[in-house]
C-alpha cells in the first residue's frame, strides 16, 4: 500500500456548548479515495475544516502529515500542498483557465509574467485530464462541472498532495457526475490523495477505496470499500441508542386543516399532501432538499407555478406571507438570526409584529406591547428579565421562544417547524419538544422540517422525504426509522 | 429576582437619547462659561431668549426635513436629494407664483404635491428594483438641480415678502428683557414643532411606525411577518417629500428670495441632525425626540461659534468633529448598555436554572 499521508489521531472539537468532534481517527494515503460518509450534523464539515486549517482542534489530538506532527492553519496547509476544493466555487468570472489557476501565484521573472509558461504548464493539465479545454478560455462561460475540473487542474499545476472534495457533484447533472468520477480516478493515479465527502452512496460505492463513518461527532469506524455495502452503510450511520429518542405523547389525528396538491415553483416540484389536527408531519431529506423552499413557497414567499392549497377546505393562493398569517400559518423559519427576529428590537416588539395583521386598529400602545410580551415571557419561560430586553442579547434557545412568541401570539393554527432546535443546546431542546406536544394537545396541526435525524423519528407521526426539489416518498407512523428515512433521502440514483 | 432589576430604567439621563442630550448641554454651557469668563459679568448671550429663538429660527427647515430623512433613515434608507429638491420646491414657488400667475395658496400646494411625486417615483424604483438609495437619490439630487435650474433660466427669483405670514412673529412688541430685543416667534416654528409630534407619535404609538422600524431592521423578517415591505419603504420617502416640500416653503418664507442655492448642501446638514440625534444609518433605530435635539445641537453649534465669533474655517473643523463625537459616543453607549443587558441576564439565568450558551453553532 502506499506512504500514508495523512493522520488524525484522537482529534476533537468542541464549540461553545457543543462537541461537534470527539476523538476521531482517520488516515490518508496517497493515491486514494478516502470518503467520509454521515448524516447532517455528524462532523464531517468540522473535520475538513480542521483539515483544512480553518479550525484548530482542541488539546490532545494529534494531526500527523508526512510523519510529522503539525499545527495547520490555512496558510500552512495550503503550502504543505491540501487543497480543498468547497462547494461554492472561489473563481473569478472574467479571467482566463489560466489567469484563475495562476491568481495570486503567478509565475514571474523579474517581475514580469511569464504568460507563455503559464499557459503551456495549464495546457499540460489540461490535456492529462482529456478536456477540451482551453486554457485562453474565460471561466465564466464554463458549465460548473468545467468549473470544478479548473479547480483540479489547479491542484495538479501546484503538485497538491492531498485534495478535500466536499459534495463536489452538488446541482451536477448525471454526466457531469461520471465525468467528474472519471477526473477524480486521474488524479488519484498521480499519488494524490482525495478526501471526498459526499451524500450519495452510489458515487461513494463507485469512487471509494475506503470509507470513514461518523455519527453525531464521534468516529465509527473504517472499512475497506469491499468489505461493505449499502445497507451496512446506512445501518453505521443511523444507529443510535434509544437515549438520543424524545419520548413524546402521541394524540388521534382530527380534522385535515392543510391540503396541498401538486405544488410546484421556487425550485420544488409536483409536492402532494395533507396535515391533520393533532399530528406532526415530518419532513426530512438532505440539506438542499428543497425542503424550506417548499415551505416559503407554502406561505407565499415565492412564486407559485402550478398546484393547489386547501386551508380546511377553502382554496387559497396566497400572493404574500401576509396572507398565510391571515389563514392561521405560522411559518417559524430555520434561520432565526436573519429571517425570524429583528435583533436590535426589544423581545415585546418582536411578540407583536406578527399579529399586526391580524387586527384593525392602526394604534399600538407601547404598554400593551409590554404587556403581551411580558406574558408570553412567563408562558413560554423565556429567561429574559423583562420584555424590554433586546433579542439579540438573548441566547439561542430563549431568541427560539421568542420567535414562537411572536407565532402564538397570531393564534395559528399551522404551525411549519422549519429545524425548530438548530443550535439549541440539549435542555432548551426539550422544552421545544414539550412546547410542540402542547400545541398538538390544542388541536393545532404541525409540518416539522428537519435534518436531526433523532428529532425528525420521536417526534414525527409521519415523516415525507424529499430529494432534489421532489418527493420521493413516505414513511407512515408505524414505519417511522432513521433507516427507512435515509434509504428514501440518500439511497439509490440520482434522478 | 430583585424588583428593581425588572424594572426598566428609564430617566432625564438614562433614555435612548442621554449622549445627545448631554452633548447639548454641555456644549451650551462650554459656551456660556466661556462668555461669563470674557463677558465680564454680563447676562450670557447664548441662553437668551432672543438667541435660543434665533436657533430655533435657523433650525426649523432643517429640522422638519430631518423628521422625513427619520422615517426613511429608519426604514434602512437614505436622500441626498433634499437639498436639491428644495431648491426645485423654492424655485417652482415662486417661479409659479410670480411669472405664471398661480395663487400663492395654489403654489404651495402643486410645488409640495410635486416633491412628494418626485420622492415617491425614487421610492417606487429603490422598493421594488432593490437598488441602493444612495445612488438613486444622488441621481435624483443632480436631475433635481438640472430641473429646478431650467424653470428659471438660471435666475432668482424674489418673493416680495409674499410668504411673510409665516415668517412674521406671532406676538408683535414681545421684548427679551435680557437684551430688549424683539423677540421674534415665527409661526413656521410652530409647524416645526407641530411635525416633531406628529412623527413621533407616528414612530411610537402606530403600526405604521413599528412597520418602518421591522423593515429597517430586518426586511426578510418583516415579509415573514407579514409586512408589504415595498410599499413601507416607498410610503417613508413619499412621507419625507410632504416634509422637504413643506420645509422649504418655511425656508423660502425665512430668506424670501428663491435660488438655486438655496437648498445646496442642505442635505448634509439634515443627514447630520439625523444621525447625530441617534438614528442608525443602518436603519431600525432612533426615534423623533432624539432628532429633534440632533437638530437643536447643530443649530446651536453653529450659532454658538458665530457668537464667540470663531473664524469660519474653524467652525467647519469644530462642527465635524462633533458630529463624529457624539456618533462615536452613541455607538460606545450601546455597547455598554448591551454589555449590561447581558449581564443582568446571566444573574437572572443562573437564578432560575441552567445558564445557557449564548453562541450558535
Amino acid at each position: 500500500m502506499a506512504a500514508e499521508i495523512l493522520k488524525l489521531d484522537n482529534i476533537s472539537k468542541t464549540f461553545p456548548g457543543v462537541r461537534a468532534l470527539n476523538g476521531i481517527q482517520f488516515s490518508l494515503h496517497s493515491g486514494e479515495v478516502h470518503c467520509i460518509c454521515g448524516e447532517n450534523g455528524a462532523g464531517k464539515s468540522t473535520l475538513i475544516k480542521i483539515i483544512s486549517g480553518a479550525y484548530q482542534p482542541d488539546e490532545g489530538g494529534n494531526i500527523i502529515y508526512e510523519g510529522k506532527p503539525v499545527h495547520l492553519d490555512p496558510f500552512l496547509a495550503m503550502k504543505l500542498g491540501i487543497q480543498t476544493i468547497y462547494q461554492e466555487h472561489t473563481i473569478f468570472g472574467p479571467l482566463s483557465i489560466t489567469e484563475n489557476i495562476f491568481a495570486g501565484m503567478e509565475i514571474t521573472k523579474n517581475g514580469i509574467m511569464q504568460k507563455a509558461e503559464m499557459t503551456k504548464k495549464t495546457k499540460e493539465v489540461l490535456e492529462y485530464l482529456h478536456t477540451n479545454l482551453n486554457p485562453d478560455d474565460l471561466v465564466e462561460n464554463l458549465s460548473s462541472g468545467e468549473q470544478k475540473i479548473v479547480e483540479f487542474a489547479k491542484a495538479l499545476v501546484f503538485d497538491r498532495k492531498v485534495i478535500i472534495l466536499d459534495e463536489p457533484t452538488a446541482s451536477f447533472s448525471v454526466s457531469e457526475i461520471d465525468n467528474l468520477l472519471e477526473i477524480v480516478n486521474k488524479i488519484k493515479a498521480r499519488g494524490i490523495g482525495i478526501i471526498y465527502i459526499s451524500h450519495h452512496l452510489d458515487e461513494v460505492f463507485k469512487i471509494a477505496d475506503r470509507i470513514t463513518v461518523l455519527r453525531d461527532g464521534q468516529y465509527i469506524k473504517t472499512v475497506d470499500r469491499d468489505a461493505t455495502d449499502e445497507p451496512q452503510l446506512i445501518r453505521d450511520m443511523v444507529g443510535r441508542d434509544a437515549s438520543a429518542f424524545y419520548n413524546r405523547e402521541h394524540f388521534t389525528p382530527g380534522e385535515t386543516v392543510l391540503e396541498v396538491k401538486n405544488l410546484t415553483g421556487n425550485g420544488v416540484y409536483d409536492i402532494s399532501f395533507e396535515v391533520k389536527r393533532g399530528e406532526i408531519l415530518g419532513f426530512s431529506g438532505m440539506v438542499g432538499s428543497g425542503r424550506s423552499e417548499l415551505m416559503t413557497l407554502l406561505v407565499g414567499g415565492a412564486e407559485k407555478l402550478n398546484g393547489e392549497v386547501y386551508i380546511m377546505g377553502e382554496k387559497v393562493d396566497f400572493k404574500s406571507p401576509k396572507d398565510a398569517i391571515k389563514h392561521k400559518i405560522c411559518y417559524i423559519t430555520e434561520d432565526r438570526q436573519h429571517t425570524g427576529l429583528f435583533l436590535i428590537h426589544t423581545i415585546a416588539r418582536n411578540t407583536i409584529i406578527a399579529n399586526m395583521v391580524n387586527t384593525k386598529k392602526p394604534t399600538i400602545m407601547p404598554k400593551e406591547e409590554e404587556k403581551v410580551g411580558d406574558e408570553y415571557i412567563k408562558k413560554l419561560g423565556t429567561k429574559a428579565p423583562n420584555a424590554g430586553v433586546l433579542a439579540g442579547n438573548l441566547s439561542g434557545g430563549n431568541q427560539q421562544k421568542v420567535v414562537l412568541a411572536k407565532w402564538f401570539n397570531t393564534n395559528g393554527e399551522i404551525f411549519i417547524f422549519d429545524e425548530p432546535t438548530r443550535g439549541i443546546d440539549v435542555g432548551a431542546k426539550q422544552e421545544i419538544y414539550q412546547i410542540m406536544v402542547d400545541l398538538l394537545r390544542q388541536g393545532k396541526a404541525i409540518i416539522m422540517v428537519s435534518s436531526d435525524m433523532p428529532e425528525v423519528v420521536s417526534m414525527s407521526d409521519r415523516v415525507m422525504v424529499m430529494k432534489d426539489g421532489r418527493q420521493v416518498g413516505e414513511v407512515s407512523k408505524n414505519e417511522v426509522s432513521e433507516e427507512n428515512i435515509l434509504e428514501l433521502s440518500i439511497g439509490g440514483a440520482k434522478i | 429576582m430583585n424588583k428593581d432589576m425588572t424594572k426598566k430604567k428609564k430617566g432625564f439621563l438614562r433614555g435612548e437619547n442621554s449622549t445627545v442630550l448631554l452633548i447639548f448641554i454641555a456644549f451650551m454651557a462650554a459656551v456660556v462659561v466661556l462668555q461669563l469668563i470674557t463677558g465680564g459679568g454680563a447676562y450670557p448671550s447664548m441662553i437668551s431668549p432672543a438667541n435660543i429663538m434665533n436657533i430655533f429660527i435657523q433650525i426649523s427647515a432643517v429640522g422638519i426635513m430631518a423628521m422625513g430623512m427619520t422615517l426613511v433613515m429608519i426604514s434602512g434608507g437614505i436622500d441626498l436629494s433634499v437639498g436639491m429638491l428644495t431648491s426645485f420646491v423654492v424655485l417652482f414657488l415662486a417661479k409659479s407664483f410670480r411669472d405664471w400667475d398661480f395663487p400663492l395658496a395654489a403654489a404651495i400646494i402643486v410645488a409640495i404635491l410635486l416633491a412628494i411625486a418626485f420622492e415617491t417615483g425614487m421610492g417606487f424604483i429603490i422598493s421594488r428594483l432593490g437598488v441602493e438609495p444612495f445612488i438613486i437619490t444622488l441621481g435624483g439630487q443632480i436631475a433635481f438641480r438640472g430641473v429646478a435650474l431650467l424653470i428659471v433660466n438660471s435666475q432668482e427669483i424674489s418673493m416680495s415678502g409674499a410668504l411673510d405670514g409665516l415668517k412674521d412673529t406671532v406676538i408683535p412688541e414681545l421684548k427679551d428683557p435680557t437684551s430688549g430685543l424683539n423677540l421674534n416667534i415665527p409661526p413656521y416654528l410652530f409647524i416645526f414643532i407641530a411635525v416633531t409630534i406628529v412623527i413621533w407619535w407616528l414612530l411610537k404609538y402606530t403600526k405604521y411606525g413599528r412597520r418602518i422600524y421591522a423593515v429597517g431592521a430586518n426586511p426578510q423578517a418583516a415579509y415573514l411577518a407579514g409586512i408589504d415591505v415595498k410599499n413601507t419603504l416607498m410610503s417613508t420617502y413619499s412621507l419625507n417629500g410632504l416634509l422637504v416640500g413643506i420645509g422649504a416653503v418655511c425656508l423660502l418664507a425665512r430668506v424670501n428670495t428663491a435660488i438655486i442655492t438655496t437648498g445646496q448642501n442642505l442635505e448634509i446638514d439634515v443627514i447630520a441632525a439625523v444621525v447625530v440625534g441617534g438614528v442608525a444609518m443602518s436603519g431600525g433605530k432612533g426615534n423623533a425626540w432624539g432628532v429633534f435635539l440632533g437638530a437643536l445641537l447643530m443649530g446651536a453649534i453653529a450659532n454658538g461659534m458665530n457668537i464667540l465669533r470663531l473664524q469660519a474655517e474653524w467652525q467647519y473643523v469644530a462642527k465635524g468633529l462633533i458630529i463624529i463625537a457624539a456618533v462615536s459616543a452613541g455607538a460606545i453607549t450601546n455597547t455598554i448598555q448591551a454589555r449590561r443587558q447581558l449581564k443582568q441576564q446571566n444573574l437572572a439565568g443562573t437564578q432560575s436554572g441552567a445558564g445557557e450558551s449564548t453562541n450558535k453553532q
